[in-house]
């Protein structure tokens, strides 16, 4: 795959997440019932693993997905490098919440692991696109030297 | 490209190609002079080295997030902050009227009578799965009152006995429900001895505006053991002595009150759970 095709996919990905984080920022603050096949949604979104300093995961979710999506409309080593870094934060903190999940809460929302899913891919899409330009950097100092 | 090739080091790539003999890539100390030439300006600014800054750097912002989660979590903090699910409790049930083992309006047009253990599993599953639903859906806008009836038969009865009294002493403070929901929060395994007084304590210090020492105290009062017979007589008036919890019943104001008939798993999740009890009191 070539850099932009990369570049669309972690823009894409990141509309996807965004679409889960409003969803579930909406069940939120509404207080409609989260649509749940697995069970466990609603206990996971009002545990208190569901909040960092106060703010929902889900809003966070939706801020991150955002930044993400932002990266993916510029071109260049800079924005692929952001999005290399918001991609391992999300990862980091998505595997943080899958353990509490699984090994805290003892309930899985699938809100969360479609989350997860689309995180796990954003990361991969992010640091290929990276390398991409990485790469292609390092073409052109070589050929400027 | 491929990833595979994407990102070799600058100084594997650097080969002078009017030369056979391959020629190192020049190499620059951070804070060096620059040389000039773009390369000699950001030669030390290999992409390894930026992707590593950028990975650590990540890792940081994604530690402290961690920290201040595990932090806000109570991971190890005080006995009140062990709780799970207080804030959600308190922002659940803030503002809806309470007596006894009654929540909502007395005058809403519909009732749900539950029967339910401490210690049943399956009643902590309608309790976080679907009693937010039902209380933001129906008891907070004044269509619903739910009358908990507390019963205990899942052996060693100690835990459901204990965690009863507790729920009931509570409730004579009007925070029944408060108590019952953080204690399906944090249920143990059944007859593991999970129902502590340190676990009471703590329930009852992440309610606010509960006395704890009273509802302490309160659990051995003679009025605490009337209203558990009086529940246990109810539930053998409705179930006979085939108990099974949760059992539900609904009805309008006025009418009679009529068998929730929950025949599936799916039937405890609020949407399963709506449909059934709409049918019992629309109108």
């Amino acid at each position: 795959m070539r850099e932009p095709q990369l570049r669309a996919a972690v823009g894409v990905l990141a509309l996807a997440g965004a679409g889960i984080a409003a969803y579930l920022t909406y069940t939120r603050y509404s207080g409609a019932p989260i649509a749940c096949a697995t069970g466990g949604c609603e206990t996971v979104q009002q545990s208190r693993y569901a909040l960092i300093a106060g703010i929902p995961v889900a809003v966070l979710g939706l801020v991150g997905y955002a930044a993400l999506f932002a990266t993916a409309l510029f071109r260049g080593v800079t924005a692929a490098t952001a999005g290399v870094g918001l991609a391992v934060v999300a990862l980091a903190v998505s595997a943080y919440l899958l353990v509490a999940q699984l090994a805290l809460i003892h309930a899985v929302c699938q809100w969360c692991l479609a989350s997860d899913v689309v995180v796990s891919l954003i990361a991969v899409a992010a640091v290929w696109r990276y390398l991409c330009l990485a790469g292609l950097r390092a073409t052109a100092l070589r050929r400027s030297s | 490209m491929t990833a595979a090739n994407a990102a070799p080091s600058l100084a594997r790539m650097s080969r002078n190609r009017s030369s056979a003999r391959p020629v190192r890539a020049p190499k620059a100390r951070p804070g060096s002079r620059p040389s000039g030439g773009q390369a000699g300006r950001l030669g030390w600014l290999t992409p390894r080295r930026t992707f590593l800054a950028v990975i650590a750097l990540a890792a940081a912002i994604a530690g402290i997030l961690i920290g201040i989660g595990v932090a806000g979590s109570g991971g190890g903090a005080s006995s009140a902050s062990r709780i799970e699910g207080a804030q959600a409790t308190t922002a659940l049930l803030a503002g809806i009227p309470q007596k006894g083992n009654v929540l909502g309006r007395p005058d809403a047009p519909a009732t749900l009578v539950e029967f339910a253990e401490p210690q049943c599993p399956i009643c902590r599953l309608w309790a976080t799965e679907t009693f937010p639903t039902i209380v933001r859906s129906y008891v907070r806008p004044g269509k619903l009152k739910i009358v908990f009836q507390g019963l205990v038969f899942i052996r060693p009865t100690s835990d459901s006995d204990n965690a009863l009294r507790a729920m009931i002493a509570a409730g004579r403070q009007n925070r029944m429900f408060n108590f019952l929901d953080l204690l399906y929060r944090n249920q143990g395994r059944e007859g593991s001895g999970w129902v502590s007084d340190d676990l009471l304590r703590s329930i009852g210090k992440a309610i606010p505006g509960l006395d704890v020492e009273k509802m302490m105290a309160g659990r051995s009062s003679p009025a605490t053991s009337r209203q558990i017979a009086a529940s246990a007589n109810a539930a053998a008036q409705v179930m006979g002595t085939q108990v099974q919890t949760p059992t539900f019943l609904a009805g309008k104001r006025g009418g009679s009150l009529q068998l929730v008939q929950i025949q599936s798993r799916d039937q405890l999740y609020p949407a399963g759970f709506r449909a059934l009890l709409d049918r019992l009191i629309a109108g």
